[in-house]
C-alpha cells in the first residue's frame, strides 16, 4: 500500500523500490524500502507521529529530515535514542516510540501535563543549587521521567575500532561547495578526502530548488559527481560525520563501527547551514516541518509531506519550496512571506500564476492542531505590525503541511571548536566566521555565500588557497563575494498562550528565555545554563540564534553584542564504543612467562609486565606465600627479575656520570663488584634504586626498579644532554632476562649449571660480579642480598630466558628447588628491612627518612639533588621510616593505615605482613621523629578504626647480622 | 633429518608459541619458521597480507662517533641521514637510527651470516659501542599490498609510499608499543620490518594480525618468500 | 591532536612525546644560597608567552629543546640541544663551578 503513495522518479535517489521491506513500529506493520530512513518510512505511510517530547510529551514528527533534531528520537531493540530520520529501516526490524506513558498515541502524561508542573525553566539549576539537599527530593523522579530510551543490559560489545586517514586536503561536506572544492584540489594533484553524512553526495543538490525550472541542481550534480567519482585523487566517505576539529586539522570521522582519525594539512569545511525555524504558537506539531524537510522527503524519498500545504518563509527559498511542492502534486494553499515581497518577482509571478495565494508582510501567528495535537490542520495568518507584532485577527486556512523557511545558520560548530569566532551583523542578518587558524578554510553557504553559481566558486576559491599554501600551485584564489539575503531579522512571534517553541529538544517556548533575562541572566551562556536551552541533543543548531535574538531584545542589546552559545565536541552525540573502540593495552611479558603458568603461577601486573604473585590457588595466597618464603629460607628458590630495569653505561665518562647520577661515590668502585646505587631528584627525594656492578674500567651495568627504569633511563639521557659527558647510555631492560636463585642450596643448584666460574664464597663473594656460562648461556652474575639468603642473581641474553629457567629447574630436582613469586620476595625482602622505592617511599621520602645516610657520598662535588638533600638534612627532622612488630594475632595493618601521634597523623604503614620466620606481625611505617626509639610503641589505626600499639624495632627483623647472605 | 623445534635450542624466539605446529628451521641456533600448521604457506598470501617471525634471524647495532666508520671498512653501506635504511648487496638492512647509531639487520638469504661477519670484526678503539638488538627487540616482517592500511589501524604516521617510500625508517609507536618500522622488499615483496620491545611481542603479534584481519592477513612462514 | 615536529623524526602525534619542562639555568649548587636553589627546584615562571622546554621524543629516546608560545599553543622552533649545551659541563668544590648552561 505505500508504494501507491510515493512520488514517481526521479523523486526517490535514496531508496530502491525493487527493495520492499517491512518493519514493526509500536507494534503495528509498515512497509517501506530499501534505503528508506525509519522517518521516511513511516512518512511514507502516512505516519506523523514518532515521539513524545521531553517536558509537556507534546506529539512531536520530522522537524529536518536530516537527523539534526531530537523530534525523531526512537527506540530500536537494542538501542535507545536513535535518530529516526538517519537510521536505516531494516527488515524485520522492531521499533519503538520513547518517553511515553500508555502509548505513543495516547499518552497520558500528556494528557495530565503533570510532569511539566514541577519543571519551570531553571529547574535543574534551581535544585542542583539550593536548598541544600533539593536534588536528592527530586532526583528519584527525575531519573525516572528524565531518562529516554530503555537500555538492553545484556547487550554484547561489538568489534568498533579506529584507523588513521592520511590526506593533503580533507574537505567536510559534498555540497556544491565541496564537491567543487575536492575536484580543484585534486585536479592540481592533492590527495583528497571529502567527507559526507548523507548517504548520496551532493549536499543541497539532492534536495534543494535553485532555480525556477528546477533543472540547475540536477544537472550541476551529474556534472560534478561524474568528475569526483572518476578521479583517483579523492576519497570518498559517505554516512560519515566529522564530528569535531582537533589541533593541526586532526578530524574525528566516524563511519559504521569506525573511527577514522583523519589528519589532513588543509582542511575545507563545507558544511552548509541549517535552515531556522519560526516562533510561533503550536510550531511544534506534527505536520510543520522546514521547508528542507518537505523537500528531502519528495526528492531523496519520494514520499508526499502532505496533501494541503503552506509555507511560511522569510526569504525566496519558500518559493521555490512551493514551486516543488507544485510540481510533485501538492496543493499549495498559500505562501506566507513575513517580508514584504519577495526578491524575485519572477519567482512571485510563476508561484501566482500556479493559483497559489501570496501574503506579503504575514506570518503564521498560530499553527491550529487536530485533536489531541496530533498533527496541523490548519494556519491562522496575521499581517506583521512590528518586530514580533500581528494584527488583532487573521485569516484561517486548512493545511496538512506548513513548511517554514525563516532562514538560514551557518553549520559553525567544527570552526568554532577551532577557535573561529561567529559574527552576526544585526542589519542584513547575516553571519561571517572569522580567526580560522591557518590550514583551515571555509567554503559555501557556512561562509555566507548563497547563489549557486558563487558558492561553485567559493569552493574553488577555498582550494585554492589550500593548494597555494600545499605548493601544489601558484594560481592566486579569487574572491567571492555574495550579495543575496537569506534571513528574516525577527522570525519571533510570541502568544500569550505559549507553547512557541523556541527549542524543541527542551520544550523552551519564547517566555521561558525571555523570563531568564528577566532573572538576570543576560549573558547567553547563563542563559543557557539557567534554561538548559540548547542542550538537547540537537545541540542548538534550531535554537541558538532565536534564543540570541531573545536575549539580545530583552536586554537592549544586539546579537553582536550578546553573541551566539558555542559548540564543544562532539558535533553530534557518538557512542562510546566509537570512543574506546580497540583501545590498545600493551603487556609485557618476560621470556619465562609461559613457565609461569604452566608451573601455575597467580599473575599480578607490575606497570605493564606480568609477573607470579605466586604460585598456586589464588585462594590459598597467605598459606603460598608463607610456605614459598620457608622454602627460600631453608632450601633454595628462584624468582623470575627479567622486569628488573638494567641501564648500561659505556665510556671513558661512565664513571664520572654515575657519580653525578647516583648519591654513592662509583669513581672507585672496583671491577668485578657491585654497589647499591641509590637515585634522588632535584628535590633530593629518593626516586628510584639499584645495584651497579662495574664490569669494566669503562663499563657500568646498573639495575633499576621495574617500574622506575624508564624515568631513570629518560634522566640520565636529558642529563647528558646538558652535560655532554662521553658516555653511552642504553636501557637494556628487555635484552636481559634474570632469576635470583636464592637460598642456603642455591650455591650448589649453581655449581651444576656454572662450570666455569669459581662459585666458592672466597673466589665470588658476596656483592661481588662475575661473567660466566651457565647451562651454556653466556652469564652475568650478581651475589645479591635482597632477601637475605645465599644468593645469585643470573642475567641472560632475553632469547636464552626460557632455556635457563628450564636448566635451573632441571638442575634443581635434587635439591628442591621452587619458584617463588613477586609477594613472597616482599615478604623475604621485608624480614630484612629492605625498602622498595615507590612502596616504601612517597613524593617527600629523602634518603635521612630511609637511613640511607651510608649510602650517600658527602665527599663529592656534586649529583642530582646533592644540594636538596644538604638543606634538608641540615633542618630538624620530622618523620622517618622504622620497623615495627605487633603480635601474630592481632589485627593486621594494611598499607596506608594511618600512624596517630595524639590527635594527630604523624605517618603511614608502607609495608607489612606476617613473617612465620619472625612468628610475628612485621612491617614499615612513617613515625614522628618523637616516636621513632627502638622499644617505643605507637599506635595505627587499622580497618574499622580499631587501633594497635606497634612497638618499633631494629632492622633488620630476620638475622640481624646479616650472616646467611654472605655464606 | 630431525625436525627442529623451539624447544629444542636454547635461543628462542619471543614469539615462538604464536606459531605452534609450524614447521621450523634452525638459524643461527634458534628455530625460524619456515611453513605455519594452517593457512597458505605460499608467495600469493604474502603479496597480499601476511606476517612473519624473523625474531632469530641475527642482527647488531653500534652507537657511538666511530660506528659510522667500523660499518663502512666493512664495506657496508652507509645512508645518508638518520631514519633511512639502505640495503647491502647480499641482502642486509643497514639502519640509521641517528646521526650515529646503526643497525644491521641480517639477510633471510644466508641466515644472517653477514652479521656475524660483522660482529668478527674489532670495535674501532674508541666510540663505538655495540647494541643488544638481537635480545632488546623482536623483529617481525609484515607484507603485502596493504602495508599503509593495516599500519594506519595501529598508528599514527603516515606510511603511504608518498611519505614514506622505500629505504625509510619511522621510529614511533604501534599500538602503543614503541617500535622502529623499515620499509623495504623481502624477496620482492612489500615489506615492513618492525622491531618492537621484545618483551611486548606477543602483545604486538596479536595486534598486528587483529589489524590485518579486514585484508585477509595471515602468519606465514619463510618458505613463503622463496 | 597537536603535531610537534621533531628535529630527528620529523613532524609527529604530540602523543609520542615526552614534556621534560622548562630549560633554565642551574645556578652553582655549592655558591648559591639555600633561596636560590630552591626557587631553582621549586618555582617555575609559567610565563604567558614563549617558553624554551625539554621534549623527549619517546620511540627514539631523543632529547631535543622546543620553543612554545604557550598562548597560542604554538610551537615555533625545535632543535637539538647542542645548540645551547655545546661544552661538557664540570662540577667541582671550587666556587667557580661553571654553570649549566650558562
Amino acid at each position: 500500500m505505500s508504494s501507491m503513495t510515493r512520488l514517481k522518479a526521479p523523486m526517490g535517489l535514496l531508496i530502491d523500490r525493487d527493495q520492499p521491506l517491512s518493519f514493526s513500529f509500536d507494534g503495528k506493520q509498515y512497509q517501506g524500502f530499501e534505503g528508506d530512513s525509519i522517518a521516511s518510512a513511516l512518512a511514507g505511510n502516512e505516519r506523523w507521529l514518532l515521539s513524545r517530547s521531553f517536558k509537556y510529551h507534546r506529539p512531536r514528527g520530522p522537524l529536518t529530515m536530516a537527523g539534526q533534531d531530537a523530534n525523531t528520537l526512537i527506540q530500536l531493540d537494542k538501542e535507545p535514542n536513535v535518530l529516526a530520520d538517519r537510521e536505516l529501516a531494516v527488515a524485520g526490524a522492531q521499533v519503538q516510540g520513547q518517553n511515553y506513558n500508555g502509548s505513543l498515541d495516547n499518552d497520558r502524561d500528556a494528557v495530565l501535563g503533570h510532569f511539566s508542573r514541577f519543571m519551570p525553566v531553571g529547574f535543574y539549576y534551581r535544585c542542583f543549587f539550593k536548598p541544600l539537599g533539593a536534588w536528592h527530593r527530586w532526583e528519584g523522579m527525575i531519573r525516572k521521567k528524565a531518562g529516554l530510551g530503555v537500555l538492553d543490559l545484556d547487550f554484547k560489545p561489538e568489534y568498533y575500532d579506529k584507523a588513521y586517514l592520511f590526506h593533503d586536503v580533507v574537505v567536510v561536506g559534498s555540497g556544491p561547495a565541496g564537491l567543487s572544492a575536492a575536484l580543484k584540489a585534486a585536479e592540481a594533484g592533492a590527495s583528497v578526502l571529502l567527507v559526507e553524512e548523507q548517504p548520496i553526495l551532493g549536499g543541497s543538490l539532492t534536495y534543494n530548488r535553485f532555480d525556477l525550472d528546477g533543472k540547475q541542481a540536477d544537472a550541476l550534480r551529474a556534472d560534478l559527481l561524474a568528475r569526483v567519482e572518476q578521479h583517483a585523487n579523492i576519497e570518498v566517505l559517505t554516512r560519515a560525520t566529522c564530528n569535531a576539529w582537533f589541533a593541526d586539522n586532526y578530524l574525528p570521522v566516524i563511519q559504521g563501527k569506525r573511527m577514522y582519525k583523519v589528519r589532513a594539512k588543509e582542511c575545507i569545511v563545507a558544511s552548509g547551514s541549517f535552515e531556522q525555524h519560526v516562533v510561533f504558537r503550536n510550531n511544534d506539531l506534527p505536520g510543520v516541518m522546514m521547508s528542507s524537510a518537505a523537500t528531502r522527503l519528495m526528492k531523496h524519498y519520494a514520499v508526499k509531506p502532505g496533501n494541503q500545504a503552506v509555507v511560511l518563509t522569510g526569504n525566496d527559498d519558500g518559493y521555490l519550496s512551493a514551486l516543488e511542492l507544485l510540481d510533485q502534486g501538492i496543493t499549495v494553499a498559500a505562501v506566507v512571506d513575513m517580508r514584504d515581497g519577495p526578491d524575485s518577482e519572477a519567482l512571485a509571478a510563476s508561484v501566482l500564476a500556479r493559483g497559489v495565494q501570496i501574503f506579503n508582510g504575514h506570518t503564521v501567528y498560530e499553527a491550529i492542531p487536530t485533536k489531541g495535537n496530533k498533527h496541523v490542520k490548519a494556519v491562522d495568518i496575521r499581517q506583521i505590525t512590528g518586530q514580533g507584532k500581528v494584527a488583532d485577527s487573521g485569516e484561517t486556512i486548512s493545511c496538512d503541511l506548513l513548511c517554514m523557511s525563516a532562514g538560514y545558520m551557518p553549520v559553525y560548530q567544527l570552526l568554532c571548536q577551532a577557535g573561529g569566532q561567529l559574527r552576526y551583523d544585526d542589519s542584513a542578518a547575516e553571519f561571517s566566521l572569522s580567526k580560522l587558524p591557518e590550514h583551515l578554510r571555509i567554503a559555501g553557504s557556512v561562509n555566507g555565500i548563497h547563489t549557486l553559481e558563487a558558492v561553485v566558486a567559493d569552493g574553488e576559491r577555498a582550494a585554492a588557497e589550500a593548494l597555494l599554501a600545499l605548493e601544489l600551485s601558484t594560481e592566486q584564489p579569487q574572491a567571492v563575494s555574495c550579495e543575496r539575503r537569506v534571513n528574516f531579522d525577527w522570525p519571533i512571534f510570541s502568544h500569550p498562550k505559549g507553547k512557541d517553541f523556541v527549542d524543541f529538544d527542551e520544550d523552551l517556548q519564547a517566555k521561558d528565555i525571555v523570563n531568564a533575562t528577566r532573572l538576570g541572566y543576560r549573558d547567553v551562556q547563563l542563559v543557557k545554563r539557567f534554561s538548559t536551552v540548547g542542550m538537547g541533543p540537537s545541540q542548538g543548531r534550531h535554537s541558538a540564534l532565536p534564543t540570541a535574538r531573545l536575549v539580545a531584545n530583552s536586554t537592549d542589546r544586539t546579537v553582536t553584542e550578546t553573541g551566539v552559545t558555542t559548540a564543544r565536541p562532539p558535533f553530534s552525540p557518538e557512542k562510546l564504543a566509537h570512543v574506546a573502540g580497540r583501545i590498545f593495552d600493551p603487556y609485557r611479558r618476560t621470556a619465562m612467562h609461559h613457565r609461569h603458568l604452566e608451573m601455575g603461577a597467580k599473575m599480578m601486573p607490575a606497570g605493564n609486565w606480568q609477573r607470579p604473585a605466586f604460585y598456586g590457588n589464588p585462594d590459598d595466597r597467605d598459606a603460598l606465600m608463607q610456605a614459598e618464603a620457608e622454602h627460600v629460607r631453608n632450601k633454595v628458590g628462584v624468582i623470575d627479575v627479567s622486569t628488573l630495569g638494567g641501564i648500561e653505561l659505556r665510556g671513558p665518562d661512565s664513571a664520572e656520570f654515575m657519580n653525578r647520577i647516583f648519591t654513592f661515590a662509583f669513581l672507585k668502585q672496583p671491577v668485578g663488584r657491585t654497589r647499591y646505587a641509590v637515585l634522588t631528584n632535584e628535590h633530593g627525594v629518593v626516586i628510584d634504586d639499584g645495584v651497579s656492578c662495574r664490569l669494566a674500567d669503562e663499563h657500568f651495568y646498573v639495575t633499576a626498579t621495574t617500574s622506575g627504569v624508564e624515568r631513570v633511563y629518560r634522566e640520565m639521557m636529558k642529563w647528558n644532554a646538558q652535560w655532554r659527558l662521553d658516555v653511552d647510555i642504553t636501557n637494556v631492560t628487555s635484552a636481559f632476562a634474570a632469576v635470583n636463585l636464592a637460598g642456603p642450596d642455591a650455591r650448589k643448584v649453581l655449581e651444576k649449571l656454572a662450570t666455569d666460574v669459581d662459585l666458592s664464597p672466597e673466589g665470588f663473594p658476596y656483592l661481588a660480579y662475575r661473567e660466566g656460562s651457565v647451562a651454556g648461556i653466556p652469564s652475568r652474575l650478581l651475589r645479591v642480598g635482597f632477601v637475605g639468603e645465599l644468593g645469585y642473581e643470573i642475567h641472560v641474553p632475553a632469547r636464552f630466558g626460557e632455556a635457563l629457567w628450564d636448566a635451573l629447574q632441571e638442575a634443581g630436582k635434587e635439591f628442591d628447588l621452587r619458584p617463588f613469586g613477586v609477594e613472597t620476595q616482599r615478604l623475604l625482602r621485608l624480614e630484612k628491612g629492605h625498602v622498595i622505592v615507590s612502596q616504601d617511599t612517597d613524593g617527600m621520602s629523602h634518603p635521612g627518612e630511609l637511613s640511607l645516610e651510608w649510602a650517600v657520598s658527602r665527599k663529592k662535588p656534586f649529583f642530582v639533588g646533592r644540594r636538596s638533600v644538604d638543606i634538608v638534612m641540615a633542618q630538624p627532622q620530622t618523620r622517618k621510616l622504622v620497623g615495627f612488630t605487633l603480635p601474630a594475632d592481632t589485627k593486621k595493618p594494611e598499607e596506608g593505615h594511618l600512624v596517630l601521634q595524639g590527635e594527630d597523623i604523624s605517618g603511614n604503614v608502607t609495608s607489612c605482613e606476617y613473617s612465620s620466620a619472625v612468628g610475628s606481625i612485621i612491617g614499615l611505617a612513617y613515625v614522628g621523629i618523637q616516636q621513632a626509639e627502638v622499644g617505643s610503641q605507637f599506635p595505627i589505626r587499622v580497618d574499622g578504626g580499631d587501633i594497635v600499639n606497634a612497638t618499633v624495632v631494629d632492622l633488620p627483623f630476620f638475622d640481624p647480622d646479616n650472616q646467611r647472605q654472605a655464606l | 633429518m630431525s625436525a627442529t623445534s623451539p624447544e629444542s635450542l636454547s635461543k628462542r624466539s619471543f614469539v615462538y608459541r604464536q606459531l605452534a605446529g609450524a614447521s621450523f628451521r634452525d638459524i643461527a641456533g634458534g628455530a625460524m619458521a619456515t611453513g605455519v600448521a594452517e593457512g597458505n604457506n605460499n608467495r600469493s598470501q604474502a603479496e597480499q597480507s601476511a606476517l612473519l617471525d624473523l625474531s632469530v634471524l641475527p642482527r647488531t647495532g653500534f652507537r657511538g662517533l666511530t660506528a659510522a666508520a667500523h660499518l663502512q671498512a666493512a664495506g657496508l653501506p652507509i645512508p645518508a641521514r638518520p631514519n633511512q635504511a639502505s640495503v647491502t648487496g647480499s641482502g642486509e638492512l643497514v639502519l640509521r637510527l641517528s646521526q650515529k647509531e646503526f643497525w644491521l639487520l641480517g639477510a633471510l638469504s644466508d641466515s644472517g651470516a653477514g652479521v656475524d661477519a660483522l660482529n668478527q670484526r674489532g670495535l674501532p678503539a674508541a666510540d663505538c659501542y655495540s647494541l643488544y638488538c638481537q635480545d632488546s627487540h623482536a623483529w617481525l616482517a609484515l607484507t603485502g599490498a596493504h602495508l599503509p592500511a593495516t599500519l594506519a589501524k595501529v598508528c599514527g604516521v603516515d606510511l603511504r609510499e608518498a611519505s614514506f617510500p622505500l629505504g625509510s625508517i619511522a621510529q614511533t609507536s604501534v599500538a602503543r608499543v614503541n617500535v622502529v618500522i623499515v620499509h623495504h622488499q623481502l624477496a620482492g615483496v612489500p615489506c615492513f620490518s618492525i622491531l618492537c620491545d621484545s618483551a611486548a611481542a606477543e602483545y604486538l603479534w596479536e595486534s598486528l594480525l587483529d589489524a590485518m584481519g579486514e585484508f585477509g592477513g595471515e602468519v606465514i612462514g619463510s618458505n613463503a618468500l622463496l | 591532536m597537536k603535531i610537534m615536529p621533531c628535529p630527528l623524526n620529523g613532524p609527529r602525534n604530540i602523543s609520542e612525546f615526552v614534556h621534560g619542562g622548562e630549560v633554565r639555568d642551574m645556578p652553582n649548587p655549592t655558591t648559591c644560597t639555600d633561596r636560590e636553589w630552591a626557587e631553582y627546584v621549586f618555582y617555575s615562571d609559567n610565563q604567558a608567552g614563549i617558553v624554551t622546554e625539554w621534549w623527549l621524543h619517546a620511540a627514539s629516546g631523543y632529547w631535543f629543546i622546543a620553543e612554545r608560545h604557550t598562548v597560542t599553543d604554538e610551537i615555533i622552533r625545535t632543535y637539538d640541544p647542542s645548540e645551547i649545551f655545546n661544552q661538557r659541563v664540570e662540577f667541582s668544590d671550587e666556587t667557580t663551578a661553571k654553570e649549566v648552561g650558562a
